[in-house]
């Protein structure tokens, strides 16, 4: 069994994404511990130029699956390439970014080379012994477990967007590219993509969103829920509402957060103007992080928020807003 | 068309999680337990596919008795029969031992699809139902928001959900398919349903009835051990944010966003 | 003059009387019958025993008149008109029994009772004709000129109208001729009368006789006519009213009634008009359309499709149409049982959205002359909506998963519950059950941040009181209310039978509640199921609190309130006095009253589960209210329920009247007056 570390390194859009790279920083310090090299997977169609950024971020090695089979991503052909790989080389480790892609191909990936996966990390490394261990939520982060593993190989996780660094890029640094022969027809592939609709400006439904801004009563008009649509576009958020809003006849009844209305639980929420009433909170009480913006320091919604402004929304949303675009930029 | 759906018992969402002093587990005295959520979602996809096409619902759950009465909530909302998996030694299992033991139980039984909850809401793995296809040597599709069987029930069409947008696959039959939010309304199930569900068929079966092995299901056939479970860090209740005015207050709370919450 | 003996075409009268008789009789008793097997059809209900009290029920109001009188106001004078009728008709039916028998006994007359019943009875009987003509004028006037809103135009009234003026107006004719005919036989009291027989005086006196001869068969065919409109018409509300008032339910006015076999029943609650019991359709026979109910019903006011009139009306023409194939079908024996191929009951006679209308305030029923139960027939067709096909508007699924999981209707952890008192030192019953009064808070008490703070007010008055009390804490569940009355009978028994085992188990006797909707279902409803606590609501209890002097009501508080009235506390367990008399207690408050105030309150529109839903139609009933209270001028509404609280200030904030008016429970301001 070999002590390489292996990312798989997710393509959208024809770009590497970025926790393929936050995988290449961790995978790069890890196989520095166990003596072993880093590479990554490339898989897709035309996308071979992009192993040049997975060297400058730490790849030793990059295998480049480059087919026309591979441009959609379907489970059957990736984890095929992937499993055909880790069968080649037996790195020790195998590394996911948990995104959709992510989640959905490593179990496949573990399930068929029969090893262990610990998927959705918040945390990895290597203990004082060199093994690897995981930390990852439960029960809606309500508590957190440490993983270990059993002998077999590799040891596999999938680890969250954003939650370790990505170490600065040595531009220098070159991989070495190791084309893979891909050998699979689309026979083989029995999920055969027939079309994907891109919801690019649409917003995802409210029940699905990451992210979400909602108005209230203190919106006082209309007119002023395009404050929270600007900040909403910019955090690719949905826009929510509470029944006060959507009584008032402001948003329609789609947008209705709230008992009555629909039960969301995004990464992030954020109530603009809106106080709190019992019924509103039992509609998105389980969002990860709350962010309360109410005139009223007395209002119910300071209960449950994280963070609260006490301020009027109708400053504080537009400036927002521009913070949030300035971060973006920033990249 | 006959339809699996594969069900676990969870804790409410609503529960408050407490930790063991130890480490080794949560503290389940006071746990009420529900279906998982997303497999609610599986559960009404297959009694519509049923009233579409005929066939019949089964419900496969694992778990000690007290699960019983989350496959009666299924046989309740309509399903035809259940299977229940019960042995202590199928506790404690990760994905690939949980997905070994239904795998085994699946055999011998008639079926065009499996569905599976997109995850479990207590140990939020996300990995059964493809572990599951790929122990019975089936596609799977993940995430689907909506399907339709096609009229020969050889192939289904799903709409998966992936980044930034919706996948329409086509998908060979038999397949597992793991269900989410969006994909239907669960039913409420109706008196006359709760009653007759105390008379539908359950098959308990115990791991000598499975055929299989102690040392390959549960916590001894898992390939991942917990070693120590931990509270999450204190979250600091309700922080307002000080300051003179958006200028000075918003920038503070872009930050703490970003750095603490890790959400933008 | 001799009736008896007239002929007429050589036929003598009394044959031909006993022939208009007959006929009468014959019309009359085949739609009586024909009514009361239609109302077999219904399901058993038993509606007999204390028939003391029931009959004492049906003295006072029908005899009485309290049924048409209890609720005369200044802008609504009818039931003066309904009493005048009704007595002017008593006393006619008896000169009635006089006229006839004069068609078959010759030279019968008042006489018979004594000289001076002969005297004075026929002005007895002017002055009630007049009275009564007087009404129907009256009441034709307000239903066709000043319009009230409560009544139809139908066609209907006019007629019964017309035939009663008639009535009234053939008496004096007859009275009149008969004065010229047989001036000896007539004493001159009879003023009415006698200005009719001035009027005919140049009249011939042969024609005379027989024109008393035509009024008298004229006015004999009028009654026989009006006996057989009775039951054809909403005029049968006179044969069967005294039926339906003395079996009128002797249960707690707040108690819904339960489905007591559960686990046995095949189907449950009502989709088809014959599954109501016979009492229920008995209802249907006996509504006047008067039209009170409406008036009354905060669904039908806020201009939803319910109108308990209408409700009540449609379910009776469906029943007579569908009554036909049903006593078919039963004749026939059980060879085929046949589908019924007419409207269905719900959806075509009633529709759903009607079903969902009704916040099950009770004062259709409150209103009620006659005491027909309306909302206990919405709620069996809510029954057969939740149980047998899981169809109730979307958003209550999330409630009822909620209340099943969590026990509470937001679905807010159970082991939460008793939060709210961490820092209050409250007793909890599971640490020390030694304690004289258990307080349920309720699920708005316990989670609602609003609604906390009441529970923590009280938590003070008690501490203040030196009152030994405990809590349930997270053993305490919602009591079921909004589930029963949406129609989930079954999560409802659960809930109570667990509820009952705990509180039991702790050996309760007395239970303090601040909900209304808490205080009604533990007092009336929880005894279905053995649960026999002595339950009392805060106001009462403080009240109590107030008059042993334990508690002392010494701040002023200088506001104009304003007490609504919740359904719950007051028309089902009529508590109107203890509320206002603990505010009149305060120093410094200054009492208005609302319009609809006490029995006539208006609903918050948070009742029988609209709580939970979204009110899509029609206007919002919390504003509505929120315009009774405005218009009586307060600065405060004061309030004694969660919902009524939470539906007001709801609906303040929608009006941005912030700054004029304050939402507070009474608790709150007890508080306040005692600090």
């Amino acid at each position: 069994m070999g002590n390489s570390v292996l990312v798989f390194a997710e393509v959208k859009d024809g770009r590497v994404k970025k926790v393929a790279l936050e995988m290449l920083s961790e995978g790069k310090k890890m196989a520095e511990k166990l003596g072993g090299d880093l590479s990554a997977v490339l898989m897709g169609s035309g996308i071979e130029s992009l192993a040049e950024q997975l060297g400058q971020y730490g790849a030793d090695k990059v295998y480049v699956a480059d087919n026309e089979v591979l441009k959609d991503y379907t489970c059957d052909a990736y984890a095929k390439v992937m499993a055909d790989l880790i069968k080649a080389n037996e790195p020790a480790i195998v590394l996911y970014g948990a995104t959709i892609l992510g989640k959905d191909l490593s179990p496949r990936v573990a399930a068929r080379v029969e090893t262990g996966l610990a998927s959705d990390c918040t945390d990895i490394g290597l203990d004082d012994d060199g093994k690897f261990t995981a930390t990852r939520p439960m029960f809606a982060g309500k508590a957190y477990v440490d993983l270990s593993f059993t002998d077999s190989k590799p040891n596999m996780a999938s680890v969250r967007p954003n939650a370790l660094p990505v170490s600065p890029p040595d531009e220098s640094k070159k991989a070495e590219v190791v084309k893979v022969d891909v050998n699979i027809s689309p026979d083989d592939i029995r999920t055969t993509v027939k079309e994907v609709m891109k919801t690019a400006g649409e917003k995802p439904d409210l029940t699905e969103a990451e992210v979400i801004v909602s108005g209230g009563r203190g919106m006082k008009g209309p007119e002023n829920f395009k404050l929270i649509e600007d900040l909403a576009d910019v955090l690719g958020a949905t826009v929510g509402a509470s029944r006060a809003a959507v009584d008032a006849g402001w948003r329609t009844v789609d947008d209705q957060v709230g008992q009555t209305g629909k039960v969301v639980s995004p990464n992030l929420y954020i109530a603009c103007g809106i106080s709190g009433a019992i019924q509103h909170l039992a509609g998105m009480s389980t969002s990860k992080y709350i962010v309360a913006v109410n005139k009223d320091s007395e209002a119910p919604i300071f209960q449950k928020a994280d963070y609260g402004i006490v301020d009027d929304l109708l400053k504080v949303v537009p400036v927002l807003t521009e913070e949030i675009k300035k971060l973006k930029a920033e990249g | 068309m006959n339809v699996v759906v594969c069900v676990k018992q969870v804790p409410d969402t609503e529960s408050v999680i407490k930790v063991k002093p130890d480490g080794s587990d949560i503290i389940t005295d006071d746990l009420k337990y529900v279906m998982n959520p997303y497999d609610e979602y599986g559960v009404e996809e297959a009694l519509q596919i049923k009233e579409k096409f005929g066939g019949s619902v089964t419900i496969l759950c694992m778990g000690p008795s007290r699960v019983v009465e989350t496959i009666r909530t299924g046989l309740a909302m309509g399903a035809d029969k259940a299977i229940h998996l019960d042995d202590p030694a199928l506790e404690g299992g990760d994905a690939f031992a949980t997905a070994k033991a239904l795998a085994e139980a699946l055999k011998g039984i008639e079926y065009d699809l499996v569905l599976c909850g997109k995850q479990a809401v207590d140990d939020d793995l996300s990995q059964t139902g493809q572990t599951l296809a790929e122990l019975l040597g089936f596609p799977h599709a993940s995430l689907i928001q909506k399907l339709e069987i096609a009229d020969d029930n050889k192939s289904a069409t799903v709409h998966c959900q992936v980044e930034g947008g919706l996948a329409v696959l086509d998908v060979s039959l038999p397949a597992v398919l793991t269900t989410q939010k969006g994909l239907n309304e669960p039913r409420y199930a109706s008196l006359p349903g709760i009653m007759k569900a105390k008379k539908k068929p359950l098959d308990t079966k115990d791991l000598a009835a499975l055929g299989l092995s102690a040392d390959s299901v549960g916590c001894a056939g898992s390939k991942t051990i917990i070693t120590k479970m931990t509270p999450p860090p204190e979250r600091a209740a309700g922080k307002v944010i000080e300051g003179e005015g958006p200028q000075e207050t918003v920038p503070k709370l872009v930050q703490l966003l970003r750095e603490e919450a890790k959400v933008i | 003059m001799n009736i008896a003996s007239y002929t007429i075409l050589g036929i003598p009268n009394f044959v031909l009387l006993t022939i208009a008789i007959i006929a009468a009789l014959v019309f009359f008793v085949n739609r009586v019958r024909h009514l009361y097997i239609v109302l077999r059809i219904g399901k058993e209900d038993d509606r007999f025993k204390e028939p003391g009290e029931r009959i004492k029920a049906v003295l006072k109001r029908i005899l009485l008149q309290i049924c048409v009188l209890k609720d005369v106001t200044r802008n609504d004078l009818a039931g003066i008109g309904h009493a005048t009728i009704f007595y002017g008709f008593l006393c006619f039916a008896f000169s009635y029994i006089f006229m006839f028998a004069r068609g078959f006994i010759p030279g019968l007359s008042f006489h018979l009772l004594g000289g001076a019943f002969a005297h004075y009875f026929p002005l007895i009987l002017d002055i009630a004709g007049l009275l009564v003509m007087t009404a129907v004028i009256w009441g034709l006037t307000r239903r066709y000129i000043v319009k009230p809103p409560r009544l139809e135009l139908s066609l209907e009234a006019v007629l019964i109208l017309g035939w009663i003026f008639s009535l009234m107006l053939f008496h004096f004719i007859m009275e009149g001729f008969e004065i010229n005919t047989d001036p000896h036989e007539m004493p001159t009291l009879a003023f009415m009368g006698a200005a009719f027989a001035g009027f005919f005086a140049n009249i011939e006196t042969t024609t005379q006789e027989a024109l008393f001869v035509a009024s008298w068969w004229i006015h004999v065919l009028l009654v026989l006519g009006f006996m057989v409109l009775i039951p054809y018409s909403k005029h049968l509300h006179l044969l069967l009213a005294p039926f339906n008032i003395y079996f009128k339910s002797r249960e707690p006015k707040g108690a819904l009634v339960p489905i007591l076999d559960m686990e046995e029943a095949e189907t449950f609650g009502v989709c088809n008009i014959e599954e109501y019991t016979w009492k229920q359709l008995l209802d249907l026979y006996c509504c006047a359309h008067c039209g009170r109910c409406d008036i009354n019903c905060p669904a039908y006011l806020s201009e939803k499709p319910l109108s308990p009139k209408d409700l009540l009306n449609d379910l009776k023409v469906h029943l007579l149409e569908k009554a036909s194939f049903l006593l078919e079908n039963k004749n026939g024996g059980d060879e085929e049982t046949k589908e019924y191929e007419g409207p269905s009951l719900i959806g075509d006679v009633i529709s759903e959205d009607k079903i969902w209308a009704c916040v099950t305030c009770g004062s259709c029923i409150e209103q009620c002359p006659v005491c027909n139960e309306h909302v206990q027939k919405i709620i069996d067709m809510r029954r057969y909506l939740v149980l047998m096909e899981s169809k109730f508007p979307s958003e209550v699924q999330v409630v009822f998963k909620n209340m099943e999981n969590n026990s509470n209707p937001w679905g807010i952890g159970w082991a939460t519950r008793a939060d709210w008192a961490k820092d209050l030192g409250v007793k909890i019953m599971s640490d020390d059950s030694d304690v004289d009064i258990l307080y349920w808070v309720g699920c708005a008490g316990s989670f609602d941040e609003r609604n906390k703070k009441i529970s923590t007010s009280l938590v003070n008055i008690f501490n203040k009181a030196g009152v030994n009390f405990g809590i349930l804490g997270a053993e305490e569940k919602c009591c079921g209310d909004s589930a029963r009355r949406i129609g989930n009978e079954y999560l409802f028994q659960m809930l109570a039978m667990e509820t009952i085992e705990i509180l039991k188990n702790y050996n309760v006797k007395k239970i303090v509640t601040q909900c209304p909707h808490c205080f009604n279902t533990l007092k009336n409803e929880y005894p279905q199921f053995g649960g026999d606590f002595e339950v009392v609501h805060t106001t009462e209890f403080i009240m109590d609190l107030i008059e042993k002097g334990k508690l002392k009501l010494t701040k002023p508080i200088d506001k104009t309130v304003a007490y609504h009235d919740s359904c719950y506390l007051g028309r089902y367990n009529a508590i109107y006095d203890a509320p206002r008399k603990i505010l009149e207690g305060i120093p410094g408050i200054n009492i208005v009253e609302m319009d609809r105030n006490r029995n006539k309150s208006m609903c918050c529109g948070a009742g029988g589960g609209r709580m939970w839903m979204e009110e899509h139609l029609g206007k919002r009933i919390n504003e509505m209210r929120l315009q009774d209270a405005l218009d009586a001028n307060p600065n405060m509404v004061c309030t004694a329920c969660p919902y009524c609280l939470t539906m007001f200030e709801d609906a303040i904030k929608e009006k941005g009247v912030e700054e004029s008016l304050a939402g507070k429970d009474i608790v709150e301001l007890v508080e306040e007056a005692t600090a």
